[in-house]
């Protein structure tokens, strides 16, 4: 510690010289800025980009999706000739933990279209205004059938590609008329892609609209469950089972997860986070480095400023409180700009995801980010500012 | 420490002199071995005395100079001031004894490029504990005396060389040093200038409780001086 006496002299001092050498540590201070942003989005915003994250790399596996069947044919099964999940059992299973939608469908393996007298079978299943979320499905042209539309068992359809072309002969077919069985449907959306596999040949109707006007139809024994992150799939998956008899009697559950496909998208995230997080530390250790490099060539290119003043009468602890504040403000001052960086980005990001990180959180961030920049500031600058302050004032003087 | 210092000094006896150095020598480790800088000087300034100090170049003049300011410790010798022993000081003690009792004023100015000229006359009351509030008097006391009071707040850098060793002198007098070191001093100030400055000098020898010791080349600045000393291959001969 400097003499007390002089203590807000020194400091005044030292902010002073780092404002005068601004220029130099302008790329130190940028590093750790940009470190301590990342640091800040990170902690913030990173379970939401991590849920994003699991969205776009379920397309590929749907990792966090869970099928749940009631299936009559296992050999445990004695009660009831026809299982299907009751209201209960679903509302149970979209309040658990971990969970973000549940969607239910019903089956029928062949329906018939009838265009211009030609009739084309396909697979029909009739799904709820959850099923494209929970399979992460989105339209090649159109829209999907939604809530209200299976609330009010409106008469519309979604056509895979394939089939679509199979029954009209083209697929820009939105708002046409389609009928399937003795109905007529309006065909309010295309599904297509890479991702959707061979429901391209498949036809979906709102499932109210399915048990009122189609027959043969399956009962409600098949339900998706999409998990929050792929952490969660396990935990579900273990507590699924005693969820569904709590609400109904049944010994025939089948429960199905995509283990293999889930640890390597839990492998491939491990590797991504791995790799932000060792980004950022290296960003803000190289950011230490600069710190360090700087007052090194500070320390040197003062050396007659530092004879000077010894030669004035400041003591050793003098200089190394000098320059250990230099440093301590150029690291505190770096990480409060990548506060406000932070903030910036934390507000793009949650503009782009549609969600919001708390304040208290942010706060708590910023908190330790400065309190870091100070372990940091302190690291880098104490051999600088003990060389400084060790020198001997002949030597020093002599320099130049 | 320095409450001893502080304590022990005002009383000291006034027919002690203010400094004495005797067998005082010093040796570099140059690179072709050592090379003894100082033989066995011997000297004693009394308060009031201005002492110049000439010699070739080479000759061990800025290394004195460097040691009685306590800058360097020389290999050996004694090194009194009012009779107090100052090489066995401490490092803190050492710094207490140059911002309490010695001004100096350098060859080159040294001064704080980046700095106004208040700051760089503030630096040393800084350190020597005055307080903010004193300090703007003394500065522009200091800054007057020099004649350049009106270049307060122009940065060092826009100065010319002249400027800058008259505020170098106002530097090294803005403590009211018991000692002035001064290392040509008037080498880049012109002959009105370069008067100017040796008239101050004889003014804070006025008070009788000062010295003054000054390295030079310029006769005529050793003629104005009470006592002339010839350092030669590091051997001092007094006048």
């Amino acid at each position: 510690m400097p003499r007390k006496s002089i203590f807000f002299d020194i400091v005044r001092i030292s902010l002073y010289q780092v404002y005068c050498q601004r220029r130099r540590y302008l790329g130190v201070v940028l590093a750790i800025a940009l470190g301590t942003a990342g640091f800040i989005v990170i902690a913030t915003m990173g379970r939401d980009v991590k849920k994003n994250l699991n969205a776009d790399l379920d397309l590929l596996g749907g990792a966090t999706l869970i099928r749940a069947y009631l299936d009559p044919y296992l050999p445990t099964h004695k009660y009831s000739k026809y299982p299907e999940f009751t209201l209960d059992t679903i509302e149970a299973m979209k309040s658990l933990p971990g969970v973000q939608a549940v969607s239910v469908i019903v089956f029928k393996p062949t329906a018939i279209s009838t265009f211009q007298k030609e009739e084309v079978a396909f697979p029909l299943i009739g799904a709820d205004g959850f099923f494209w979320s929970v399979n992460s499905f989105t339209p090649v042209s159109g829209s999907f059938f939604n809530a209200d539309d299976v609330a009010k068992r409106r008469r519309v359809c979604v056509l895979g590609t394939r089939l679509a072309k199979k029954i009209f002969g083209r697929t820009d077919v939105v708002g046409q008329q389609c009928q399937i069985g003795n109905e007529s449907y309006r065909v309010s959306g295309i599904l297509g892609g890479v991702a959707v596999g061979d429901l391209v040949e498949y036809g979906f109707v709102p499932i109210t609209s399915a048990e009122s006007f189609v027959i043969g139809l399956s009962f409600r024994q098949k339900a998706y469950i999409r998990c929050v992150g792929w952490d969660d799939v396990s935990k579900v998956a273990a507590v699924l089972p005693d969820v569904v008899h709590a609400h109904q009697v049944t010994d025939s559950l089948r429960v199905d997860v995509r283990w293999e496909e889930l640890k390597r998208v839990q492998r491939v995230a491990w590797w991504v986070e791995l790799f932000i997080y060792l980004s950022t530390a290296a960003t803000l250790i190289l950011g230490g480095f600069g710190i360090w490099n700087g007052m090194m060539a500070t320390v040197k290119s003062r050396k007659t400023e530092i004879g000077l003043k010894k030669a004035m009468g400041a003591e050793d602890r003098d200089i190394l409180a000098q320059f250990m504040i230099e440093a301590l403000s150029l690291s505190f001052a770096s990480a409060l700009l990548g506060g406000f960086l932070g903030r910036g980005a934390m507000e793009i990001v949650g503009h782009l995801m549609k969600s919001r990180a708390s304040d208290a959180l942010f706060f708590t961030c910023v908190g330790l980010a400065l309190f870091f920049s100070l372990i940091l500031g302190a690291g880098a600058g104490f051999y600088p500012s003990l060389r400084a302050s060790r020198m001997e004032v002949v030597d020093a003087l002599r320099y130049e | 420490m320095h409450s001893a210092m502080n304590e022990i000094w005002p009383h000291a006896e006034p027919d002690l002199p203010l400094i004495e150095v005797k067998g005082l020598s010093h040796t570099y480790n140059g690179g072709t071995g050592p090379i003894e800088v100082l033989r066995e000087v011997c000297l004693s300034v009394r308060k009031g005395e201005m002492v110049a100090i000439m010699g070739p170049s080479g000759s061990g003049k800025s290394t004195l100079m460097s040691v009685l300011g306590l800058l360097m410790i020389p290999s050996r010798g004694i090194y009194r001031v009012l009779d107090r022993d100052i090489l066995k000081l401490d490092r803190s003690s050492q710094a207490f004894f140059r911002r309490t009792y010695v001004g100096f004023v350098f060859q080159r100015c040294n001064l704080v490029d980046n700095c106004s000229v208040y700051e760089n006359l503030e630096f040393p009351l800084i350190y020597a504990g005055v307080k903010r509030s004193e300090r703007p008097a003394r500065i522009q006391d200091a800054l007057a005396r020099v004649n350049l009071s009106q270049r307060l707040h122009h940065k060092a850098n826009q100065l010319s060389g002249g400027e800058q060793q008259r505020v170098a002198i106002a530097r090294a007098l803005v403590n009211n040093p018991l000692i002035v070191l001064a290392d040509e001093p008037t080498g880049q100030l012109d002959r009105t200038h370069g008067e100017q400055v040796l008239d101050h000098f004889e003014q804070i020898l006025a008070g009788r409780d000062k010295a003054v010791l000054i390295v030079t080349h310029d006769p005529q600045v050793a003629e104005r001086c009470t006592r002339v000393c010839l350092l030669e291959d590091g051997v001092l001969k007094s006048s």
